[in-house]
């Protein structure tokens, strides 16, 4: 397998970098909205994205720009993004974007990606499938839908075709699709897609010359009746808990491995009995 | 008879004076999509508009027409199907070109029928297909969209910040937060009042094949850039196993690799020699992987199971995962990461390598063991 098999393309990669809470942490405030102060992590599926990314990098060369929207302790994922071999990174972050949905979220977004490009047009633009705190798999596909970009959601495998066109495996129920996609197009990446690789000692010593730019909404033409709860066309008006029958796990740690497993069956039997 | 606290009181009585508005601009009914897998329509056809006539009862009486959009190539066959099953108007989009799920060109239909119809709500299915579509139209029309329901509610919802009331306002329920929480999604501001929905959860209406509806050919505006992606390849495996018949299902996850499946195999065919019904499941990375076929995946993008025990082995314990076998009666997991998230989400556990844990497994069940069933 060399490399030489791939073209020089030089492209405008993008991708979209969440920030969500450790799934420990996950609470929401009084108002219904996720609590963003307590310990927090790159958005797993946004972590295959930046894979994917990056090894379209490595394949065919480019520039990978990385991109959040949220509080100022957003920059922590960035930069581990920097270090995983991103080459810029940007980070929109506003009070006044506080209750953002999807379609907001999703305005902002592209309008910071059309301030960033600058008429230099973007190729591909990657996010995560969905991210673990609000589970909606809309904002990449809504960026795709401003942005005018084609669209392929839960991808599995990005190729390439040629200089304009790229392979495209997604996920349907109990198969799959390849597509053939020309650019620019927006991927978004199922966590089946690869393994992200960590961070390298390459890209953390240059990741140590860079800044992350913080953008404000006005800087990027946002808009405050397109920002936040006040642009949004959806309100969360309630939040309960799901309540789980399920009681807490009974791990089995002492002993052997033959009575370890034989005292699990054992509980097994005489609890549903 | 509890009584009302002086701050629920002074609430309500600032509530009752804020005034009722009604933003809707002429949308009525209820717009569904009637999703086609390949030739075939899918269930969450019919599981839609059994929904949507449930929602409209509790509608205005001249908003509970339901419209049902169809769209592929030989879609004209399914009309009586989605006529008897509560539709009452049927827009069939039809053209060669639409062989498989594309998604400029079902935007584009999609967009053009809910221009046309301006329906007050719209509800799609929360597939791998629809969770493709629905944001697309949300993006080009600017309309809220809630992703993922599993219920609807119409009814009144008060908004203090802006001073506004709404008499019937669509409410949108979905699982967030790791499905740790239940969210209801409101949006009476733009309409349609846009929503996908978990298929499985919602029950078509009985057949009526006496129902009539109207059926109307719609030809959207084709532009050439709709059809610039190429379907190369679509492959779907038409399941002939019945993974709902078994009573144990022995599931396993990526990490355990080619043989782990192999070791998999030979415990679920211990149980079966033991006289219990029990069938392999896998997750979609394993499936991915070619481990095992993909009628085995269990998972939101795979199937649904229920049974007795549900033994996960090497499962991390991904959402995607948990949607299809949460609702097991008794879960064991084995996995040798004491982190994986499996284990918040069963009964009893081990953490402990496969490799050690299945011949265990399999000694057991060949000594006689039985594991205790459902009633």
């Amino acid at each position: 397998m060399s490399e030489l098999k791939y073209p020089k393309l030089d492209l405008n990669i993008y991708v979209l970098i969440k920030q969500v809470p450790m799934p420990k942490a996950m609470k929401t405030t009084a108002e219904g909205l996720m609590d963003r102060t307590g310990k927090s992590m790159m958005n797993p599926h946004c972590s295959h994205a930046l894979e994917e990314a990056i090894s379209l990098k490595d394949k065919v060369g480019g520039t990978v720009t990385a991109l959040s929207m949220g509080p100022p302790n957003a920059k922590q994922s960035l930069m581990e993004a920097l270090r995983r071999g991103a080459d810029r990174a940007y980070l929109l972050s506003d009070r006044k974007l506080a209750g953002s949905d999807t379609w907001s979220t999703a305005e902002a977004l592209s309008k910071t990606i059309e301030h960033i490009s600058n008429g230099d047009a973007l190729d591909v633009l990657f996010a995560g499938l969905q991210t673990i705190d609000g589970d909606t798999a809309h904002v990449g596909p809504q960026c795709s839908a401003r942005l005018e970009l084609n669209q392929v959601t839960y991808v599995e495998s990005v190729d390439i075709f040629d200089d304009k066109t790229l392979k495209v495996r997604r996920i349907i129920e109990s198969g799959y699709q390849i597509l053939k996609v020309p650019l620019p197009v927006m991927l978004s990446v199922s966590h089946t897609a690869n393994v992200p690789r960590g961070p390298s000692l390459n890209s953390s010593m240059s990741a140590l010359n860079k800044e992350i730019i913080m953008y404000n909404i006005g800087e990027v033409g946002l808009p405050e009746t397109s920002a936040g709860m006040t642009g949004s066309p959806t309100v969360v008006s309630r939040v309960k808990n799901v309540v789980h029958d399920r009681g807490a796990i009974v791990l089995f740690t002492e002993g052997s491995t033959e009575e370890r497993v034989s005292n699990l069956l054992t509980a097994l039997k005489e609890e549903t009995s | 008879m509890s009584e009302l606290s002086a701050e629920e009181i002074a609430k309500r009585e600032r509530d009752s004076a804020i005034p009722f508005v009604d933003l809707r601009d002429g949308a009525r009914g209820v717009l569904t999509w009637a999703q086609m897998d390949g030739d075939d329509l899918a269930d969450a056809a019919i599981e839609l508009i059994g929904e949507a006539t449930r929602i409209a009862q509790h509608l205005d009486e001249d908003s509970r027409t339901i419209y049902t959009v169809i769209i592929g190539r030989k879609t004209s066959q399914f009309t009586d199907k989605l006529i008897h099953h509560g539709a009452d108007v049927v827009y069939v989009i039809e053209d060669e070109r639409l062989t498989d799920y594309l998604t400029l060109p079902f935007t584009n239909a999609m967009v053009s029928a809910i221009r046309e119809i301006k329906p007050e709500i719209a509800l799609m299915s929360a597939s791998t297909l629809g969770r493709d579509l629905a944001p697309r139209i949300a993006g080009i029309l600017d309309l809220g969209l809630s992703a993922d329901c599993t219920s609807f509610e119409v009814g009144l919802y008060v908004n203090r910040r802006k001073n506004q009331k709404f008499e019937k306002a669509f409410k949108m329920v979905r699982p967030s937060f790791g499905e740790s929480k239940l969210a209801t999604i409101v949006g009476p501001w733009c309409y349609p009042q846009m929503a996908t929905a978990r298929p499985g959860v919602f029950k078509p209406l009985d057949i009526d094949t006496s129902r009539t509806g109207k059926v109307i050919e719609f030809k959207p505006e084709w532009e050439s850039k709709d059809f610039d992606v190429e379907l190369i390849e679509s492959v779907r495996n038409p399941s002939t196993i019945d993974l709902s018949k078994a009573d144990i299902m022995v599931a396993g996850g990526f990490g355990m690799g080619k043989d782990g499946f192999g070791l998999l195999r030979e415990l679920v065919d211990a149980i079966n020699d033991n006289g219990q019904k029990a069938e392999i499941g896998a997750s979609r990375a394993a499936v991915d992987a070619g481990f095992v076929d993909y009628a085995y995946q269990i998972g939101q993008t795979g199937k649904t199971v229920r049974p007795s025990i549900y033994v996960a082995i090497g499962i991390s314990g991904a959402i995607q995962h948990l949607a299809g076998m949460k609702e097991s009666s008794k879960i064991f997991a084995v996995n040798n990461d004491h982190k994986a998230s499996i284990f918040k989400n069963a009964d009893y556990g081990l953490v402990m390598d496969y490799q050690e844990a299945i011949p265990e497994l399999i000694k057991q069940v060949k000594a006689g063991y039985k594991f205790p069933l459902d009633k």
